[in-house]
């Protein structure tokens, strides 16, 4: 349970709001590198943290996100011509740059040099990892770009997605800490999904359906640790990682890729579900591609031309009974993504959470929530850095392990926690 | 036309929905571990709380030992924040939640199986939270996970006091 203030300090992101400058505070990412294949390709509609902008790639192939309307009178810039290094507004023909300075107005004398003193709002956006990040804080307070181990590994090794949510991006990111709805909401996939199936850990998920839970602060969010028995009286740990803002990482299954998320605000009632799958050592291979291209594992097929999936609330989710009667799928709905989606989104497009009744294992949402309200709190008061932004902080591994009763996963698991080149993550 | 899903996952549809409370107040049993705890539960006990009440257990005797013939009594295991004397049984009988309250490095080998096994007995649900954790070694609080671990549905490693509070509030104590 939340109060009311404190829901609103959280999902609100928007400009000059808390929670919207502690999202400014880090790199996100902003579109797929693929959204913006060569130079003087069609500009991109992008909504972020509820401002409208426009992302485009210019002659020199560089990167611009800005302010999606133009100075002049207003008009979408969307509607614009990619040409000699700028975007131009076909309306008057005004010119901008990838650093949103306008460059050229054709109605006034070039001497006057009026457009110099036309500059549309932007953005820098940095290609790493197939994702083109940006970052919408303050210039002077720019960070280090992005060292997340799934965007810093060979490209082969990698593979992301998106997804348009349509809820406030926090009770989507929360199903991500949550480790004890998988034993039900997902049960049906961890048999059948080829990027999850035929891990011995699995066994261990569905034979034990209360599992335990212990949580602690790391340097940049949460460990977030589900324990359940084993055959021989030893307990299997499946250690999510939080990082701040809005990162969660799946333990991994077998020597499947390990999949995790970003969880990112396109207004307070539509987020981007970023998904993310790789391995530290191998490229995926072809059959892992193509499950995840046919929206397998955390990953949806989309409605064509979108990123909206293909099984939506327009569409009831594409609900079967009868799947769901037979036990082929839990809820009804197919696909680990949308299974959770459509969870999400039935709470309602920001979730009232002074009605929730949590429980127990619910800490690691409560941990996270607090430590969230504790980096706005001091943004505000004392503008401190939050965690997550030191670059160290994202070189972190989720980890699936068996340990003996007496060892502490946060001690036992120390080295499993942490990117560490050259080796395989730890899995069961 | 649009789907039942889409309609009822609008916005605008959010007033519809039923504001009559959906919880009956739980009963919490907040219980400090260790002496050096206790403060922490007094001051946790100053809060607004709908159903948390709050007590020692620093001041539990050694576990019976099997050569002694002393008759064994749970009733003379726990105190309240006044220095009464309290039932651990009588305690647990209709409670919805024991919150444990240890600080790192403490020996919480005589308390924390009493309480625990209570708590089984009793199909009472457990949570613990561990204080300071970062001023002592990592095997020191080790030793303090391993001890609580088999009583605890929840183990919790807590930052700070007002980490507790909030969990509390967000339990609804």
């Amino acid at each position: 349970m939340l109060r009311r203030e404190q829901n609103e300090l959280l999902t609100q992101t928007g400009p000059n709001t808390p929670g919207g400058r502690l999202f400014r505070k880090y790199w996100i990412p902003a579109l797929l590198v693929e959204e913006l294949p060569n130079a003087e390709c069609a500009p991109v509609r992008v909504k972020l943290l509820s401002e409208r902008l426009l992302a485009f790639r210019d002659t020199r192939d560089r990167y611009g996100l800005i302010d999606e309307f133009c100075a002049h009178r207003g008009v979408s810039l969307w509607f614009g011509r990619n040409e000699e290094g700028g975007l131009r507004c076909p309306y008057h023909g005004w010119k901008y740059d990838y650093t949103g300075q306008c460059v050229e107005v054709p109605s006034e004398p070039e001497e006057s040099g009026f457009c110099k003193k036309i500059k549309l709002k932007s953005y820098p956006l940095v290609e790493r990892g197939g994702v083109l990040w940006t970052y919408m804080g303050p210039p002077d307070k720019r960070p280090p770009l992005p060292e997340w181990e799934f965007a810093t590994v060979p490209r082969e090794q990698s593979f992301t997605s998106k997804r348009l949510q349509e809820c406030n991006w926090l009770q989507a990111m929360e199903g991500g800490i949550d480790s004890s709805h998988v034993s039900f909401l997902h049960r049906g996939e961890l048999s059948s999904d080829p990027l999850f199936k035929g891990a011995k850990g699995n066994q261990y998920n569905l034979g034990d359906t209360r599992p335990v839970f212990e949580v602690a602060e790391s340097p940049g969010g949460l460990y977030v640790g589900a324990r359940r028995n084993t055959e021989d009286g030893n307990y299997y740990w499946r250690i999510t990682q939080w990082v701040m803002p809005s990162f969660t990482m799946i333990p991994p299954r077998g020597n499947h890729p390990v999949h995790g998320h970003f969880w990112i605000p396109i207004d307070d009632e539509n987020c981007w579900a970023w998904s993310f799958d790789y391995h530290a050592l191998r490229p995926l291979t072809a059959s892992e591609i193509a499950a995840m291209r046919d929206g397998k594992g955390i990953h949806v097929r989309y409605v064509p031309g979108t990123f909206r999936p293909m099984a939506n609330k327009d569409n009831d989710y594409l609900i079967d009974r009868e799947a769901q009667k037979a036990g082929r799928t839990y809820s009804g709905v197919a696909g680990i993504a949308m299974q959770d989606a459509s969870m999400q989104e039935s709470m309602g497009p920001i979730v009232d959470r002074t009605k929730e009744n949590l429980v127990s294992t619910d800490n690691g949402i409560i941990m996270a929530r607090h430590r969230l309200l504790r980096a706005i709190k001091d943004l505000i008061e004392k503008d401190a850095t939050p965690p997550g932004v030191n670059t160290q902080h994202q070189r972190v591994r989720s980890a699936s392990v068996v340990l003996e009763p007496g060892q502490a996963f946060a001690d036992a698991a120390t080295d499993a926690l942490n990117v560490r080149p050259g080796v395989a993550h730890s899995t069961v | 036309m649009s789907s039942e899903s889409a309609q009822a996952n609008a916005a605008t549809e959010a007033r519809f929905r039923i504001d009559d409370a959906n919880w009956r107040q739980r009963v919490v049993k907040v219980m400090a571990l260790d002496r050096r705890s206790e403060p922490v539960v007094r001051r946790l006990a100053q809060g607004r709380w709908g159903g948390a009440t709050f007590f020692t257990a620093s001041a539990f005797a050694p576990a019976p030992s099997p050569n002694t013939d002393m008759q064994f009594s749970m009733a003379s295991w726990l105190s309240d924040l006044a220095g009464r004397t309290k039932d651990l049984v009588d305690e647990l009988n209709g409670a919805d939640l024991v919150a444990m309250v240890a600080t790192a490095g403490e020996n919480l080998q005589q308390v924390a199986p009493v309480i625990g096994e209570a708590c089984k007995a009793k199909h009472v649900t457990t949570i613990a939270f561990v204080l300071g954790s970062a001023s002592i070694p990592q095997d020191a609080l080790s030793r303090t996970l391993r001890q609580l671990r088999p009583w605890t549905l929840m183990l919790v490693i807590a930052p700070s006091e007002e980490a507790i509070t909030e969990t509390l509030a967000a339990l609804r104590a």
